[in-house]
């Protein structure tokens, strides 16, 4: 029996709530009438369009160069016509911003020039890989969404041992990284090899949370033909996923206060989701113009995981996925501890939108926050070591570098501080106020 | 004419609440906290201190424009002893099982400082008979206040206050708190009497300023 | 439609703990205490824990109405507060004590600072210093004998125990709680019970009960015999006086206890150091309450130099350490 590695500092055990999805294929939704597509989806600088509006493009064409080293491509999700490039409100930047807006034609007519780059890795070189998943416009799929190919080409000084392929799907609700992982077992190897061929990185460990047994089952039987890969299987408890926790829990390795990275400590982590783009992308020559997004929640009649084009509506999704059931209190685009509250569906999929998540008007409710009883359990729940309650204590008062001197800038923003507050704190808020606070006086000090 | 005598008379009622010594300048702590186990003794400190107050401020009034700033402190303390041991050897002579109960605090009123305070506060910048209505004031609501804090930790405290041979007699069914003759009860008294003053004076300029909003 | 979404800050999910919720289950913790309590010393020790509960209840209620703050009685900290107090009662302590106790509980010692989370010193503990200072003879004399209800005509067992080390009393009569003493802190199988169910329930941490118990136990079996070492009763330190009750409820407060793990381990161990200090060289025969007292007042100080081990601190301490290996 594999032994289920549980070490964390802090964290909370969140009801996972994953029954409500986990069990629906991944379907693909459709072609809706309208892809929105922001220059901003990734971290890093936006991509530059290369069409016009009225171009006709076709599947997998580019349509956005990337607009510097961290930076990303854009593709056409389906063939059609570019109705316009203009600003669009987006759901993470919380502001208008520039987006190229598709109008489908149907056909869904893929571009001559896509065609499998190589069936199996000896024939493709490291360097092929990187300027693949540069080519593709791959980006991390977990959430941050940060440019694979820079990711791949860590400082030369960095020596780099370990890869690790997060499937750990921390956050309640979210099933998408559980049915790829099912489904796909074979890909998601696949693009994992791909990954640490194009990093020069010898060993590679799969990570799963310990409640998704028949994923576990399914990795564990298309690894057994591979040598160098290894299966970390974790105690359920969130943030599990986060990558300073992952590479804690698995290798027992602590990544230095930020700016630290992984890297420094020799690793490296990607997502699941991540390395099945990267296999498409080179098996099939698709780039990254579709994800696998759950949409659940109490709030939809029928929570399924999709294969969504990017630029899908939300409204589109959620209406496939059977509607809602009476009026929504809620949408958060992500999981419930990290996502972020829409006040429209009328907003697009990104690189980034692992699930929509609709709670019903009885779960929606805001509760009244009381004073800071010291109960110390934010503390107790905190996986970076930190003392939420006095960071976002100073940070109330406008004693940001009191805030700084209690590691603010330490915060991984996991929301465990928050959920476990009996006194209903918001506490992360505050802090992430801090952070973006000290993080504004830092540049204008440089 | 006129002017003036209104500033004298504001002179002798401000010290009874914009410039209270104990509640809202909370000066002169200790004889406060000490020696109001009882409103005799409170009282009689309070006079000792209406003296001295009187005397100091008034002939550092009449001094202002002589004493040099430089060695003003000095020659306050002179002027406040000076009274100080009037008081002391009358007390002693007269009085002597008050002045055992008063002890060190007697002697202790050349520091204290509500008289450092209206001397330089006051008696220093301003007019003898200004100085002398100031002092008068300050020191009657200072002995008002040991008289009340004094007063409530006698009851409180022995069930009884007892003034010469005048006693008000123990409440029946009523026990005593010790606690209240102890430093902790003049803190919670001194505490509560400062509170209720506060309240009173946020409500009353509260009114003032709605009246003034109405008129 | 839309516009009527929701949008709040993450996490969009809360764990089902509320300040109530812990508070209620810190009183339903304290009931077996009262009901031995009842059953041990009579009727009339109900009657001071009612007293003392509506006192403090509507203290609170009253106070609050009357600074125009909102009424917050229904998070049942004042209920804890009266219910703590009354538990540390002598059981034939006149009715308007417990009444006095708890409204100056409630009012000088948690609301005037500002109400739950602002108080810097346990309620009921200062209402009890308080009560002593104020009628020591009531809180020092007014003892019953357990179920016969006799008024007491000696001390308390534990006064014989810090002079000679001889408790007097069974295993059996020290846990059930036979034995003169406060309404609430004899029954030592009722307070564990209660205990357990706050450490399993995860409303308290185990560090300061143990710490505390600890020390005292280990403290008492070295020095509590007077005239020789390591030969002091250990148990009856522990069982008898206050220390349960103290240990399990009154310095697990969490408003005036450290919120780090680390902090709370040295909170129960400073207050059995206190407490053994008291008890066998100190003027009264109990120090449970001036002991968690004064580690109330230090728990800032705690709070400020005991401070979690943060999340890649390794890498700051091998820095520090080359730093300082190169300039010397
Ligand atoms: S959000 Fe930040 S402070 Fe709160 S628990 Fe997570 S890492 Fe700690
Ligand atoms: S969890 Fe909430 S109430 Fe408890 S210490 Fe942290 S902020 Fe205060």
């Amino acid at each position: 029996m594999i032994t289920v590695i549980k070490k964390m500092i802090g964290g909370v055990p969140v009801p996972g709530k994953k029954e409500l999805s986990e069990k629906s294929p991944i379907e693909f939704a459709g072609i809706p009438g309208e892809l929105v597509l922001f220059m901003s989806q990734h971290i890093g600088a936006p991509s530059v369009a290369s069409v016009k509006p009225k171009d006709q493009v076709k599947r997998g064409q580019i349509i956005a160069e990337p607009g510097g080293f961290v930076s990303a491509a854009l593709h056409a999700p389906t063939s059609g016509v570019i109705k316009a490039i203009e600003p669009r409100y987006h759901p993470v930047l919380a502001r208008m911003s520039e987006a190229i807006v598709l109008e489908p034609d149907g056909k869904h007519e893929p571009a001559e020039n896509m065609s499998p780059t190589a069936s199996d890795l000896d024939g493709i070189l490291p360097e092929q890989i990187r300027k693949l998943a540069r080519e593709a416009g791959i980006v991390g799929l977990g959430g941050a969404a940060f440019p694979t190919s820079v990711k791949l080409a860590p400082p030369e000084d960095k020596h780099i041992d370990t890869y690790l392929l997060n499937g750990s799907e921390c956050e309640p609700y979210l099933t998408a990284d559980h049915r790829v992982m099912l489904e796909q077992a074979d890909k998601v190897l696949f693009g994992f090899r791909a990954l640490m061929k194009a990093s020069g990185v010898k060993r590679g460990i799969m990570c799963i949370e310990d409640n998704k047994p028949d994923a576990i089952e399914a990795i564990k039987q298309a690894m057994s033909s591979y040598d160098g890969l290894e299966l970390a299987v974790l105690s359920a408890r969130y943030p599990r996923g986060g990558e300073k926790q992952l590479v804690h829990a698995v290798l027992g390795r602590e990544v230095p206060p930020p700016p630290g990275l992984p890297y420094d400590v020799g690793v490296l982590v990607s997502n699941v989701g991540t390395a099945y783009a990267l296999a498409e992308a080179i098996l099939t020559g698709l780039p990254l113009v579709e994800r696998v997004v759950t949409v659940t929640g109490e709030g939809v009649a029928k929570p399924s995981n999709f294969k969504a084009l990017l630029g899908t509506p939300l409204s589109y999704l959620i209406e496939r996925a059977g509607g809602f059931t009476g009026t929504p209190g809620k949408v958060i685009l992500g999981g419930p501890m990290m996502g972020r509250a829409l006040k429209s569906i009328d907003v697009p999929v990104l690189k980034g939108t692992s699930g929509i998540l609709v709670l019903t008007k009885e779960q929606a409710v805001e509760e009244p926050i009381l004073p800071c009883v010291k109960c110390g359990k934010c503390i107790d729940a905190c996986p970076m070591g930190l003392q939420p309650l006095w960071i976002s204590a100073h940070a109330e008062r406008g004693l940001m570098e009191e805030a700084e001197s209690f590691r603010a800038m330490d915060c991984i923003e996991c929301g465990c501080c928050s959920y476990i507050c009996p006194a209903k704190r918001p506490l992360v808020q505050w802090i992430k106020m801090a952070k973006a606070d000290i993080t504004s006086r830092r540049k204008a000090q440089r | 004419m006129n002017k003036n005598k209104a500033s004298l008379g504001y002179d002798f009622i401000k010290g009874f609440i914009q410039e209270n010594p104990t509640f809202s300048l909370a000066v002169g702590m200790c004889p406060t906290l000490a020696v109001t186990t009882s409103l005799v003794n409170g009282f009689w400190m309070g006079v000792a201190v209406i003296f001295v107050l009187t005397f100091s401020n008034v002939f550092v009034s009449l001094l202002r424009k002589v004493i040099p700033d430089e060695i003003r402190i000095p020659v306050f303390i002179i002027l406040i002893a000076t009274p100080v041991v009037i008081v002391e050897l009358v007390m002693k002579a007269y009085m002597p099982a008050m002045y055992n109960i008063l002890g060190i605090f007697v002697p202790l009123i050349v520091v204290n400082c509500i008289i450092f305070h209206r001397a330089e506060a006051f008696a220093y910048r301003n007019p003898v008979l200004n100085s002398a209505m100031d002092a008068l004031g300050s020191g009657m609501a200072f002995t008002l206040n040991l008289m009340l804090i004094g007063g409530i930790r006698e009851f409180l405290g022995t069930g009884q206050i007892a003034f010469g041979s005048a006693v008000f007699p123990k409440v029946p069914l009523f026990e005593p708190a010790a606690v209240m003759l102890t430093p902790p009860g003049g803190f919670i008294t001194l505490g509560a009497l400062m509170a209720l003053l506060n309240i009173a004076v946020a409500r009353a300029s509260k009114r003032k300023k709605s009246e003034s909003q109405v008129g | 439609m839309e516009d009527r979404l929701l949008v709040t800050p993450a996490p969009h999910m809360k764990s089902t703990k509320t300040v109530q919720g812990l508070m209620l289950d810190v009183v339903i913790a304290l009931l077996p205490a009262a009901i031995a309590g009842t059953i041990l010393f009579g009727f009339r020790s109900l009657l001071v824990i009612l007293a003392s509960v509506a006192s403090a209840v509507a203290s609170e209620a009253i106070y609050q109405k009357a600074v125009k703050r909102p009424v917050s009685i229904n998070d049942f900290s004042a209920v804890i507060t009266g219910l703590l107090l009354a538990l540390t009662l002598p059981p034939d302590v006149p009715v308007w004590i417990p009444v006095i106790g708890s409204a100056f509980a409630i009012v000088i010692a948690k609301q005037v600072f500002g109400g739950l989370g602002y108080n810097f010193v346990n309620p009921a503990l200062a209402a009890r210093a308080f009560l002593i200072a104020a009628w020591p003879l009531h809180m020092t004399r007014d003892w019953l004998n357990p179920m016969t209800y006799e008024a007491l005509s000696s001390a308390t067992p534990l006064v014989g125990f810090n002079a000679t080390g001889q408790a007097g009393l069974t295993l059996t009569q020290m846990l059930l709680g036979q034995r003169p003493g406060s309404i609430g802190e004899t029954c030592i199988l009722a307070l564990l019970l209660g205990g357990l169910y706050l450490i399993v329930r995860d409303v308290i941490d185990y560090r300061i009960p143990l710490g505390y118990l600890g020390t005292l136990a280990l403290g008492t079996w070295i020095f509590g015999k007077p005239g020789a070492l390591f030969q002091g009763g250990a148990l009856s330190g522990v069982f008898l006086g206050g220390a349960f009750i103290g240990a399990f409820f009154m310095a697990t407060d969490y408003v005036t206890s450290p919120v780090t793990q680390r902090g709370r381990l040295y909170m129960g161990i400073g207050a059995g150091l206190i407490t053994l200090v008291i008890r066998l060289w100190g003027g009264y025969p109990e120090g449970v309450t001036y002991a968690i007292l004064f580690m109330n007042l230090v728990t800032p100080l705690i709070d400020n130099y005991v401070i979690p081990r943060y999340y890649g601190s390794g890498h700051d301490a091998k820095a520090r350490k080359a730093a300082g290996g190169e300039t010397r």
